[in-house]
């Protein structure tokens, strides 16, 4: 076991786990990095720096509902005769650290309770018979690989810090890591420092309420957090609360310039949705030009009427007055060491392309989970042994007494049909439906308005199904995953509103990306997953293009058996196709068919095809 | 006072129990029917909420369910939006300004003395039970947190297990539709519920009866509750049924003025502080807010309104194209609601403009491709049919 101290390198998520150390009401804290990077070592060695017999809950990946929440427990009820209550994990978890490992692959009903639990800080069992209210004031440490997928936003919305991801820290830390391993340190000199660093966080504990801030600094924190386009007020208070911490940390009793960047760094910039402009000026506001390709749209266009973006750069101006300077030019300081040119590499919205890890083949084959039992008829589905027999117990004996009045003879069980109790599980209530539209400059001849009818009837119908929706475009070097699984069509629906057209036909990139999202769907119970590919099928840019710009230029048949081959093994990890093809008559030489054939999919004529036509095809 | 705080002790203190079932050894016959219902353990006191007065902003959230207050029968409300905006806080405030009601003393189904003479005599007989015979008491208005993972038997009531399992018989225990009788369920993250307790709450919600059948026990209680619920639009859809249910839809976004940020943030950490001493400090203006509520209550019956302006509130209805009439119905006792709340006893169209995008939001067609926002569409029709009604005149 590596000791907190002992991990060098990752200082920022040392140092958040430090601020959370000293404040809890943080909530908790997330750690993105890539696997191997020792993240869970850290995340594990948290507990070092936490006062002695705090609770350490390791939450397993393939909790049962009833284990996280609580619930009977079975053998000392029927032992005794009376109710006795098993608490779930969340309550173990109270007053000290609750620890995901691989946040982004927990189930969603679970991340659902989690997020319940910290909103409440206790969790509400109303299960089985069972009425009670568990305390569950918990800190959540996570960590993730972004490369499984993201964590769910109303989550990380209760969560006070991310650290940003940053790969190449990662690989450092991962170098001193291993020459630590290799037995470096003495085990005295780690005691005495960590026995330090706990007496500092103490100190820093006791200083909390001492720390003072003033009403310009908390407005300059506020005024960041609408400039980066940070969605939601709760996060402002995760800001101050992170910018005292870190004063108490050194003892001030005022928070200062270094305190205020790094809550900014830590709470503000990895929910950014936006770049925040450094002087607005009107002219630009005026314009309405298209966003630029690779920018992601803020979340509030289209949804957010009281408060479009310019209305917001304008309020910024105007509190401007009455703000110091100074302030101002803090924030944006520590925005621009933060924010890279692309924001999107380092937001949570961060779509970045990475290789399915191999976790997520070993849980492919998983047929969804199973999550809790309701009655049910035996023929209807699995049945669930155990709560069946919870709910025959408490009848016996009523049963044996009424078999006996009647002269029947009992066995040792008596069970009823009305016991039975069915499996439920999770996947079981829809199908994953990922729509990869071209929207290469070949398509804005075609028909992209009608392409867009036809994904949007669909989407309809999706959303009546209560099936999940993914969109991913393509165009230019490669595809890009608009939105990622969801059963939300307003945001397929916005996305889909701005989709610019223009550039080359990244067919296979596209096939690739849609595959990594079944792929990632899968190790989240989602079996059943169908790809709607709206195109002409005219793929003419190669997959190396995205990494180099020479590769841009490839032979024709070596494009084709890029594509013949991803559409072969997605046909053979068992994806459902559909191709809606959007070429002109007149232009078309066949190659959406074609598509069609190799991914062993249903073929459309948009054209002639009806949408509805498109659904029922789909949905059958 | 939130209402599912209830006391751990329940399990383990029932060792006690055991005498106490003595009686319950009574002929099999007499066990066809239910013979008892279990009375839920005494609830704590739980941790106090965030004062309703001190929530800066979101008015229309705070507007929708003061008018499901004065007016149960609006039909509760769904308030969807950005997260970390207060939701959830701002339902879970609801319950310190909420009125009293009457109830039959110690009744787990909330009833009024009418309901309970009603329901029994029907089992009992008429004339058994005399009105002068049943006692009363004044509660709060309830108001019932329903959390994702609970299970139907939870929700709908089941049989009492420890009762079955010590003596063999049959006691029903109530469950959580029983409790929000005459008062407020609440389902926070109402969008990500299982879709079998959804199909539940569309029944009861329909019927306003819980009814449970199983092996020997047949129970049916009145569960009339005001539903509220809250959730993300972009953590998944709800389901359109369920959607219809709602009476109001209030819509909340994040604040984006920076002083009322401060001010937001400043409240709040008074409150984390001390919450006892900030409790104390918003006292009055607690009871200020109650005192109008139940004002209004009880201004409602003398509210009364044009028929010229329920033709003009079916005009707007039928230019948008809303099946139906729940429609119709929504506005028009929302206005009445809103009128006494303003302290007026006549509904103009002023108080239908300020409620119609309440009532009307969720009932719009939904057009995927649609990028009007659907409060700028029914604005845009109610102008058309005022501009017609004073053209008319």
């Amino acid at each position: 076991m590596i000791a907190f101290t002992d991990i060098v390198g990752m200082d920022l998520a040392k140092q958040a786990l430090m601020l959370l150390a000293v404040d809890p009401s943080l909530g908790g804290v997330v750690i993105p990095s890539t696997v191997g990077s020792g993240k869970s070592t850290l995340a594990r060695a948290f507990a070092d720096i936490l006062p002695e017999g705090t609770p350490f809950v390791d939450l397993p990946l393939n909790v049962t509902e009833d284990r996280l929440i609580g619930g009977v427990d079975l053998e000392a009820t029927l032992a005794s005769g009376l109710r006795v209550v098993q608490h779930g994990v969340l309550s173990k978890a109270h007053k000290g650290v609750l620890y995901v490992d691989s946040l982004s692959l927990l189930d969603s009903s679970a991340v659902s309770h989690i997020m319940d639990a910290m909103s409440r800080r206790a969790v509400i069992v109303e299960r089985e018979g069972l009425s009670e209210v568990h305390p569950a004031d918990f800190m959540l440490v996570g960590t993730y690989d972004p490369s499984d997928g993201e964590v769910r936003m109303g989550l990380l919305d209760r969560i006070g810090i991310i650290v940003p991801f940053t790969p190449q820290n990662d690989y450092r830390a991962r170098k001193k890591i291993v020459s630590l391993v290799m037995g470096i340190r003495n085990e005295e000199d780690t005691q005495d420092e960590l026995r330090m660093l706990r007496g500092i966080i103490g100190a820093a504990r006791e200083q909390l309420s001492h720390v003072s801030m003033t009403t310009e600094q908390i407005k300059g924190l506020i005024q960041t957090a609408i400039s980066l386009g940070v969605e939601g007020n709760r996060v402002d208070i995760f800001t101050i609360r992170a910018a005292i911490a870190n004063a108490a940390l050194g003892q001030r009793t005022e928070v200062d310039d270094e305190d205020m960047k790094l809550a900014v760094k830590l709470v503000l910039v990895p929910r950014a949705t936006r770049m925040p402009e450094r002087e607005p000026n009107p002219e630009e506001m005026a314009q309405e030009e298209p966003p630029p390709p690779d920018e992601e749209q803020p979340e509030e266009e289209g949804e957010d009427e009281n408060a479009p973006p310019d209305e917001t750069d304008s309020d910024a101006d105007e509190e401007q007055e009455d703000t110091p300077d100074m302030i101002e030019e803090l924030m944006m300081d520590a925005l621009e060491t933060e924010l890279p040119e692309n924001i999107l590499n380092i937001s949570l919205a961060s779509k970045k392309k990475a290789k399915s890890g191999s976790r997520g083949e070993a849980l492919n084959n998983k047929r969804g989970r199973f999550v809790r039992s309701q009655p049910g008829e035996i023929k209807s589905g699995k049945v669930a042994l155990i709560p069946t027999l919870i709910s025959a117990a408490p009848w016996q004996t009523s049963r044996k007494a009424e078999n006996e009045k009647k002269g029947l003879k009992s066995g040792a069980l008596i069970i009823s049909k009305d016991d039975v109790k069915i499996k439920r599980f999770r996947d079981k209530s829809g199908t994953l439906f990922i729509f990869m539209v071209d929207a290469s400059g070949s398509m804005a001849l075609n028909r992209m308005r009608q392409a867009k009818g036809a994904v949007a009837s669909l989407l309809q119908n999706a959303y009546v199904h209560r099936d999940q929706v993914s969109l991913i475009s393509f165009r230019g070097k490669q595809a890009q995953v608009l939105l990622p699984p969801s059963q939300s069509v307003d945001r397929a629906k916005r996305e889909l509103d701005v989709l610019p057209t223009g550039g080359g036909t990244p067919l296979a990139s596209a096939l690739l990306t849609g595959w990594e999202t079944a792929k990632q769907a899968r190790t989240k119970g989602i079996s059943q997953i169908m790809f709607v590919m709206i195109t002409d099928g005219r793929g003419n840019i190669p997959l190396g293009a995205a990494y180099d710009p020479n590769m841009a230029k490839a032979a024709k048949e070596d494009l084709e058996r890029e594509i013949e081959a991803l559409a072969l093994s997605i046909q053979a990890d068992g994806i459902a196709s559909i191709v809606v093809d959007t070429q002109m008559n007149y232009l078309s030489r066949g190659e959406a068919p074609k598509l069609a054939q190799k991914l062993g999919g249903r073929y459309f004529y948009l054209p002639n095809a009806k949408a509805e036509q498109i659904v029922e095809a789909a949905l059958s | 006072m939130t209402q599912t705080a209830k006391a751990a002790k329940k399990t383990t203190s029932a060792k006690a129990s055991a005498p106490r079932e003595a009686k319950a050894k009574a002929p099999a016959e007499e066990q066809a029917v239910v013979t008892e219902v279990k009375k839920p353990a005494a609830k704590k006191k739980s941790a106090l909420a965030f004062p309703f007065t001190s929530i800066v902003g979101q008015e229309e959230m705070k507007l929708s369910l003061i008018l499901n207050i004065i007016d149960p029968r609006i039909g509760g409300v769904l308030v969807m939006g950005h997260r970390g905006t207060g939701k959830s806080t701002t339902v879970r405030a609801l319950a310190e300004v909420l009125p009293f009601i009457d109830r039959v003393k110690g009744d787990i189904y909330n009833r009024t003395v009418e309901q309970y003479i009603e329901m029994e005599s029907s089992s009992r007989g008429a004339g058994v039970i005399k009105e002068s015979d049943v006692k009363t008491e004044k509660i709060p208005v309830p108001v019932v947190d329903l959390p994702l993972g609970a299970t139907e038997d939870r929700v709908c009531g089941t049989i009492d297990i420890e009762k079955a399992l010590t003596s063999g018989v049959k006691a029903f225990e109530p469950g959580l539709l029983a409790q929000s009788n005459r008062g407020f369920l609440y389902i926070d993250e109402v969008n990500l519920l299982d879709d079998h307790l959804v199909d539940v709450l569309l029944d009861v919600a329909a019927s306003g009866k819980n009814v449970v059948e199983r092996e020997g026990i047949s129970i049916r209680h009145p569960a009339r509750f005001v539903l509220v619920g809250s959730g993300n639009p972009e953590e998944g859809e709800l389901r359109p049924q369920l959607l219809d249910r709602f009476g109001l839809h209030a819509r909340i976004i994040t604040i984006n003025d920076v002083a009322k940020r401060v001010q937001i943030v400043k409240l709040r950490r008074e409150y984390d502080e001390d919450p006892e001493a900030f409790m104390k400090k918003v006292t009055r203006e607690q009871q200020k807010l109650q005192k109008k509520i139940v004002a209004a209550q009880i201004l409602l019956p003398q509210v009364t309104m044009d028929d010229a302006v329920l033709t003009d509130i079916a005009r707007l209805c039928m230019n948008l194209g809303i099946d139906g009439h729940r429609g119709e119905l929504t506005i028009t006792r929302t206005a009445h609601a809103y009128a006494a709340w303003e302290g007026e006893t006549t509904v103009t169209m002023k108080h239908v403009r300020e409620i119609a995008g309440l009532c009307l939001r969720h009932r719009l067609r939904k057009d995927p491709l649609e990028t009007v926002d659907a409060g700028e569409k029914i604005d845009r029709e109610l102008g058309k049919v005022l501009g017609e009604a004073e053209a008319v005149a």
